[in-house]
């Protein structure tokens, strides 16, 4: 864990995937909305604005856009950054859900033509759930969810069961295994879309 | 207490921003009225962004992103107050029901009605994806009906019943091809609604009603 001391060289390192820098970019994320301190905004744009060019160009497949998320996103982090509460989760969550917002109202104006900007009604900002649940283990979801489960292959129905119904963090989960930190994040992302595709068959 | 919920895979889309608007806003609705949803909702969108934003990725040498960063620190920042939930109210054959946050930009729909049905058309323009808010008076019942494509109600005030149970406000029902029902309200309700068909009327003299069905659609 980093001491408010050390957040000043951080940038000398060799950023380090497997070191968590959450309290740190909260930490920045709150000096914005309290000083609009900028030297902040820049540690926080310096590791951001690449992953949300990232993202924008899967969602877009378009240098411009991508780069109009970027400018959006950061520009709403920097003027909205008040309604940060480090209560409510952490900082790369709440700027996951500015870019996912914004990328929602693009992308329906891109497919449908409608600039009704409805991210903000359907995903408010300033109320993202505590993440507190009280588990319920006959409830319908949950079973849904592991009869889905049963269907994966062992290794990505290992890392899904972790993640979402034992609410392990990616790295936690890394280390149980003992095996890279990318290594769980792709048998996430190979199970979760198996699930989603089950869905779509269902819905058919 | 609300017994029917939308899947996890569902909740998992919607959080990455992935449905529909119109299936948005019934997910959306439905994690306003339960906590329970809301809180496995939170803790996927948790999820989406470590994996989005944990990937190793440095500015590049190709993008400069300098420009960008000087404007964005050079706009004033205003304070922001607490924004707060305004109620939107409507008033349907003289009934006044609270509209959800996600519904609250359509209180001002044009409703039409036929029989003891009314119905305000959502102008979402998703082709052949249609969502509406349907009220439907006391006493009434639609009858039996199938969907050629499926349809989802999202109960937003009062109750219905039909073959399978009882439904209350939050229950969140999709229903497809195979499903054949009849629902009944005995007190009246107000449903959010999204079919891709319109319904689809089965048995003998109700077949006259299949304008209904395109009404309902
Ligand atoms: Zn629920």
């Amino acid at each position: 864990m980093y001491q408010t001391s050390q957040l000043a060289d951080a940038n000398i390192k060799k950023p380090d995937p497997n070191l968590d820098i959450q309290p740190e970019l909260n930490q920045y994320l709150l000096a914005v909305a309290s000083d609009q301190d900028k030297a902040a905004f820049a540690k926080l744009f310096a590791f951001f604005a690449p992953k949300i060019k990232a993202f924008g160009l899967k969602q877009f497949r378009q240098e411009a856009l991508a780069m109009d998320l970027v400018q959006e996103t950061m520009s709403l982090v920097w003027r909205k950054a008040q309604l940060y509460s480090p209560e409510k989760g952490k900082a790369s969550t709440w700027i996951f859900t500015i870019m996912r917002n914004y990328s929602f109202d693009m992308l329906r104006k891109i497919q449908h033509n409608k600039e009704d900007n409805l991210s903000d009604d359907l995903w408010p900002l300033y109320e993202e759930a505590e993440p507190e649940s009280d588990h319920d283990d006959d409830h319908l979801m949950r079973a849904q969810l592991i009869q889905g489960l049963e269907t994966l292959p062992p290794k990505q129905k290992e890392v899904v069961e972790a993640i979402y119904l034992k609410e392990m963090t990616h790295q936690e989960l890394a280390e149980h295994l003992k095996v890279p930190l990318g290594t769980i994040k792709s048998r996430l992302r190979l199970g979760l879309e198996k699930l989603k595709e089950q869905m779509e068959q269902h819905n058919d | 207490m609300i017994k029917h919920h939308p899947e996890s895979t569902m909740i998992q889309a919607f959080t990455a921003g992935e449905l529909p608007a119109s299936l948005s806003i019934a997910v959306s609705i439905h994690l306003e009225l339960c906590p329970h949803c809301k809180a496995i909702a939170a803790k996927m969108t948790q999820a989406l962004a470590d994996e989005e934003f944990n990937e190793e990725l440095e500015l590049s040498s190709n993008d400069d992103f300098s420009a960008m960063m000087a404007n964005i620190t050079a706009e004033p920042v205003i304070p922001q107050p607490e924004p707060k939930n305004v109620a939107s109210e409507i008033e349907v054959e003289e009934k006044t029901y609270t509209l959800p946050r996600a519904l609250s930009r359509f209180a001002d729909s044009k409703w039409s009605g036929l029989g003891n049905i009314q119905r305000a058309r959502l102008p979402l323009e998703e082709g052949e994806v249609h969502a509406s808010l349907l009220q439907i008076g006391e006493d009434s019942a639609i009858p039996h009906h199938t969907h050629k494509g499926y349809e989802l109600t999202l109960l937003l005030d009062g109750y219905f019943e039909d073959e399978s149970g009882r439904y209350e406000k939050g229950d969140f029902i999709i229903l497809n091809g195979e499903h054949q029902h009849s629902p009944y309200t005995a007190e009246g309700c107000l449903c959010y609604t999204v079919s891709n068909a319109p319904l689809h009327f089965t048995s003998g003299v109700s077949k006259l009603l299949n304008p209904i069905g395109r009404f309902l659609y």
